[in-house]
């Protein structure tokens, strides 16, 4: 996509290294091998399997319904998770993180760029009011999902240029507002997504978070942003601001109660929670669900935890989870353990990007937050977010194969 | 760092480990609410298969009633008015093409005035021939432009249904019943509609135990089918003679239809099973409700206990005859009635019947009704073997006395005469029976007494169904004697007067006299299969009791071979034997319930062979129209007669006794004597009328429930008495007693004078007169 021009260059900028990495390989077999965690390879490509099964059970029916390939979104996701595979293999195989670093301002700044072109005619698809798609060479790209991505990079080239801005709470504030700020407010602005603004705004937090050693100014800025919520559901509520003003204050109310306009706002979630409950502890079995067919509205993108829960239960549900939680654990592991600063807060910024998309994900499925669209990773369908989540991966496995591990011998 | 970064992912596992509680306690605290409300928001489309109704087969196989699947075409609007309505042009006109029934205009407004509608049937009972047509119209090759433009067959389909044909039409119809759209109406189809009726099927979607949606189809249930102890043949030769028997005596006396009613069984006396089972008149199954073609004239008549007299005047009364098709379709509808009529239909001889509706509503359920089952009637003297059989199996008489009958018998206030007013003389049990004499029969009732009578009764099962399997069957049990008759009730009793059976009760009963003494419940279906043709349940004869001992029942069977086999001068029954055979059976001439002595029901039970019966026929004729109807019950033994002769050699009942020559000729002629008969029978009428008259005479003396078989047998059966003597001095059939050759009235055998005053002998009766309604 936008950083091919990048990669392409780093393939030619270092033969020589990358001779060097295999001989090393090599060798490694028996004296001293690079650090691979196969824990990480495993959970994801486990994980893009198991998201490419249920959006084929979801999304058959109603498209052979249609008259349509049964297997047409089975193909797209398998398409860009084949493409992913390779640019994760690659970035993680292949390529040095390190080289990332020298690049991460123009990758930044070729993001950000995307973003006002989904006004031009290259972005045309309006989805819920809002163009969030460019479409280049009949391939649909989501902006957003680049732009995560890039600020992950950017973000951390900055900590690691510029930690001594996290010193103080200006500092702080001044980081968050042009490494996170500038994109949010272009997402939000330009795009209507405020999902994606929310994500990039989390991702920097806690990368912020991590490398600075401080607590109190993130306790500070976690609980305006929780306070501040908390003021906006509550005047929502109580009628200061006029729910029908904006679809978002509408997701506050039909959060609060569901029940209450079941057929408009909180039809969506209140759908999703039939299906987590009528699936029960094991659900109906694969490919038995009944929401799909055509009760949960574009089941395979957002809502497709519900759907998981409904055919394989909320055993399943919570074995994901699961997986989430130690593709997270593994990557702490890593970051903790990565040889430079950089490297730590890529993965971090991964580990961050990974964390919140699950947790909003599955929070809104079970109606713990107001309805916001983020994908789950590597299981949603979304061709541009499976394949920044593997390239994301290849940077993390990049990270972790520098790690010197000790002989065993 | 390190540190921020456990940090983290504490925060992130504390996220999970609530988002994990959360996903629990969905599943757990509303798992079962959101399963209902997941099932309750599914809109699954059932499509109804529906089933197909089990066949009626006759004994033999063949088809009496089955179900033809055929297709009723629904148009489907919103589908039509699809991509702006290119479609609706093309479609009618295809339906235009292959329906040239269907009305192109209609359906085309239906769709314009109704574009959201999506089932609408416009024709009915298609064939598959019919709509494959359509269907042929409707896959071919479209066009390149026909596709572009949509201009596509659309927004229409085709629903399996059935449908009931019955191929013999009216044959049967009183036992088959008819299906309405609500399931079976009358007969067997009414009778057994649970076992004939499937289960329709469904496509749907359904949620099995796991709550899984599956879609599935489940396939109809088709009925059961009833194999039948119906023989098509025999029921069709019983219709074809009372038909005949209709088409000869129709106004031969008072204008009018023949008789009021008529009913035949036949069955066998073994087993119960009903071969044949026929009234009149006969409707057609597949369109009951349609009566043209169906000879109204005996319904027509509004007073059924007209004289001669006030029917000859009929037309005043609203009676519509039709002995001449052209003046009766100009002159049918009475004046009166006129304006009233709503519905009109066409005899078969094209006279025409105007009705009211209630009218017509009334006159279609009294064609559906089975006469031999639904209405009761005194039987007369068909029940003197009963009251025979009851006395001698009590040990109320040996069968050895002897009974002196002069003419009548004192029963309290009341002298209760004999049909024969001279007396019989000295008379044994068998001549009683042979002779039908009431006396005989009075004082053998006496000697067994009202509690054995009654007890008997019961047994034969009088005033209880016998639950044959058709649907309608009366009890009439209101209709028959109590613990508190009195000796006048008995004495009346014993010869069928003062209570009511019915047709099936007096033929089940009298098999049992005749076989052993083993009461068969009559049954018409011997045999159910389901639709892939195994049988399912087999109804074999059930014996409901023994009546009387077998040595009873054989004696029985000497008495009433003499009431047939028994020289003419002594017994009643001699016209009923069918050439050739040897037939045992009882006469009966019962005085309807006015004791007017006018209006008789006539009837004659027989059986063939007369010492082991295969084959018993029954046959009652409700107020035949005849001048004498009390001397006619000859009517009922030809009847009998001509179906023995027919059925007997179809059942491969051989001939036991040598043939005369004179049967010979008559069996030859068999088919043309018949109808010469009627003629002879025609050109007699006045001496009929003189007969009509010399019971008028006698009726303003009495009016007894009344036996009255003797005396003028009429000028028709004298012609055949002197045939059958082959002298010129002819003998009443019934008494033995000489006919006066020019009036034909019965002489006394001393005298030789006119015997005066020989019908009605009137005695009032106390409960038989409230009691013997019909």
């Amino acid at each position: 996509m936008s950083d091919g021009a990048g990669t392409a260059r780093v393939r030619n900028a270092n033969p020589r290294q990358l001779r060097r990495e295999r001989r090393k390989a090599g060798a490694a077999a028996k004296r001293q091998r690079s650090y691979m965690d196969y824990g990480i390879l495993f959970i994801v490509i486990f994980l893009s399997c198991f998201g490419l099964i249920m959006i084929y059970s979801i999304t058959q029916y109603s498209l052979s319904m249609s008259g349509l390939n049964p297997r047409q979104y089975l193909n797209n996701q398998l398409r860009s998770m084949i493409f992913g595979l390779f640019l994760m293999l690659f970035i993680g195989f292949v390529m040095d993180y390190r080289l990332i670093q020298k690049i991460s301002t123009p990758i930044f700044i070729a993001a950000l760029c995307m973003i006002p072109l989904v006004l031009s005619p290259l972005g045309r698809g309006q989805v819920n009011g809002a163009s969030r798609w460019l479409y280049i060479f009949g391939m649909s790209v989501q902006p957003s999902e680049i732009v995560k991505g890039s600020v992950i990079i950017f973000t951390a080239a900055m900590i690691n240029k510029r930690r001594y801005l996290l010193q103080s709470f200006v500092g702080v504030l001044t980081v968050l507002a042009t490494v996170a700020g500038i994109p949010a407010a272009m997402l939000f602005l330009i795009t209507d997504n405020m999902s994606s603004a929310i994500i990039v705004c989390g991702i920097v937090f806690f990368m912020l978070f991590v490398a600075s050693k401080k607590y109190w100014h993130y306790v500070l800025l976690g609980g305006g942003a929780v306070g501040a919520v908390g003021l906006l559901v509550y005047l929502v509520r109580s009628n200061v601001i006029d729910a029908a003003s904006d679809f978002r204050f509408a997701r506050i109310t039909a959060w609060l109660d569901p029940y209450a306009d079941s057929s408009g706002v909180g039809y969506q979630i209140l759908q999703s929670l039939y299906s987590i409950g009528s699936g029960g502890i094991f659900g109906k079995g694969l490919g038995h669900s009944i929401q799909k067919m055509g009760y949960i509205p574009e089941a395979q993108n957002d809502m497709i935890f519900s759907i998981i829960c409904e055919e394989l239960g909320v055993f399943t549900g919570i074995a994901i989870i699961f997986m989430f939680m130690i593709l997270i654990w593994r990557m702490m592991i890593v970051a903790s353990n990565a040889v430079d600063l950089y490297g730590s807060m890529l993965v971090v910024g991964v580990m961050s990007h990974l964390g919140l998309q699950v947790v909003i994900n599955v929070a809104v499925v079970t109606n713990v937050i107001p309805n916001t669209g983020i994908p789950l990773p590597f299981i949603s369908y979304g061709g541009t977010a499976m394949f920044m989540f593997l390239a994301e991966i290849g940077i993390v496995i990049s990270v972790a194969r520098r790690i010197p591990v000790e002989e065993r011998e | 760092m390190q540190g921020k970064l456990v940090v983290l992912f504490i925060l992130v596992l504390l996220a999970f480990v609530a988002l994990s509680v959360r996903l629990i306690s969905i599943a757990r605290d509303n798992g079962d609410d959101f399963k209902r409300r997941v099932l309750s928001q599914q809109s699954t489309t059932a499509i109804n298969i529906p089933y197909k109704r089990g066949d009626i087969l006759d004994r033999k196989g063949g088809k009496l009633a089955y179900s033809e699947k055929v297709y009723n075409l629904v148009v489907d609007a919103y589908d039509m008015n699809q991509d702006g309505g290119a479609h609706i042009e093309p479609t009618i006109n295809a339906i235009a093409k292959s329906f040239p029934e269907a009305d192109a205009d209609e359906i085309k407004s239906y769709v314009n005035e109704y574009p959201s509608s999506r089932y609408k049937i416009f024709l009915h009972n298609l064939s598959y021939d019919e709509i494959s047509v359509f269907q042929k119209l409707e896959n071919r090759e479209v066009s390149k432009e026909e596709e572009k433009a949509k201009r596509t067959i659309a927004g229409v389909f085709f629903e399996e249904a059935y449908t009931r044909k019955y191929p013999y039409g009216s044959l049967a119809c009183d036992i088959i019943g008819f299906e309405s759209g609500a399931g079976g109406v009358f007969g067997l189809e009414e009778y057994y509609n649970d076992e004939l009726s499937g289960v329709n099927g469904r496509q749907y979607g359904y949620i099995n135990d796991d709550s899984i949606m599956e879609r599935t189809i489940k396939p109809a249930e088709d009925g059961h089918t009833l194999v039948t102890t119906i023989d098509s043949n025999i029921q069709s030769i019983v219709e074809k003679h009372i038909k005949k028997f209709y088409d000869t005596y129709k106004d031969n006396h008072r204008q009018g239809a023949a008789a009021d009613n008529i009913g035949v069984i036949v069955m066998n006396p073994n087993n119960g099973e009903i071969y044949a089972m026929a009234g009149y008149p006969v409707f057609d199954l597949n369109d009951p409700t349609n009566l043209n073609g169906v000879d109204l004239t005996q319904y027509m008549v509004k007073d059924t206990e007209e004289t001669p007299a006030s029917g000859q005047e009929g037309d005043q009364t609203g009676e519509v005859s039709g002995n001449s098709s052209s003046d009766a379709s100009e002159n049918s509808a009475p004046q009166n009635n006129a304006a009233a009529a709503e519905y009109t239909a066409v005899g078969p001889d094209g006279q025409v019947y105007s009705m009211t509706r209630q009218e017509r509503t009334d006159i279609c359920n009294r064609i559906w009704r089975n006469f031999c089952i639904s209405d009761s009637f005194e039987p007369g003297s068909v029940m003197k073997p009963f009251t025979v059989a009851s006395a001698i199996d009590c040990g109320g008489i040996t069968g050895n006395e002897s009974y002196d009958c002069g003419g009548y018998l004192q029963v309290g206030n009341f002298q209760i005469h004999c049909h024969n007013r001279l007396g019989d003389g000295t008379l044994t049990v068998k001549q009683g029976i042979a002779k039908s004499c009431n006396v005989v029969l009075m004082d053998i009732a006496f000697a067994m007494g009202k509690d054995e009578w009654l007890r008997y009764n019961r047994i034969f099962n009088f005033g209880q169904k016998t639950n044959i399997d058709l649907a309608g069957e009366t009890a009439a049990s209101a209709l028959t004697f109590k613990e508190d008759m009195g000796k006048t009730d008995l004495a009346i009793a014993s010869f069928g007067q003062g209570f009511n059976t019915t047709m099936i009760q007096m033929a089940a009963g009298f098999c049992s006299i005749i076989n052993g003494g083993y009461y068969y419940r009559p049954h018409l279906v011997s045999e159910i299969r389901n639709s892939e043709g195994a049988v399912i349940s087999e109804i074999n004869p059930r014996i409901m009791k023994q009546t009387i001992s077998e040595k009873t029942s054989a004696q029985l069977k000497e008495y009433l071979e003499a009431v047939v086999m028994s020289d003419p001068s002594e017994c009643t029954g001699w016209s009923a034997r069918p050439a050739g055979y040897t037939e045992g059976g009882k006469t009966g001439t019962a005085e309807k319930a006015k004791r007017d002595g006018i209006n008789y029901v006539i009837s004659f039970m027989g059986y063939v062979p007369a010492d082991n019966p295969e084959v018993l026929c029954y046959v009652v004729i409700d107020r035949p129209n005849h001048p004498a109807q009390s001397e006619s019950t000859r009517l009922a033994t030809v009847l009998n007669r001509d179906i023995m002769t027919e059925v007997l050699p179809y059942l491969n009942i051989f001939p036991t006794v040598e043939l005369t020559e004179e049967e010979m000729e008559e069996l030859d002629a068999s088919k043309s004597e018949f109808s010469e008969n009627a003629r002879s029978l025609g050109g007699e009428t006045v001496s009929g009328d003189e007969a009509a008259a010399n019971q008028e005479e006698g009726e303003g003396q009495e009016s007894a429930p009344e036996e009255t078989e003797g005396g003028t047998e009429g000028a028709e059966s004298g012609a055949d008495s002197a045939e059958e003597e082959g002298t010129g001095v002819r003998y009443d059939p019934e008494t033995g007693y000489p006919l006066d050759p020019a009036t034909g009235e019965v002489l006394d055998p001393v005298t030789l004078l006119p015997i005066n005053g020989n019908t009605s002998d009137i005695v009032p009766i106390g409960a038989g007169e409230s009691v013997a309604a019909e």
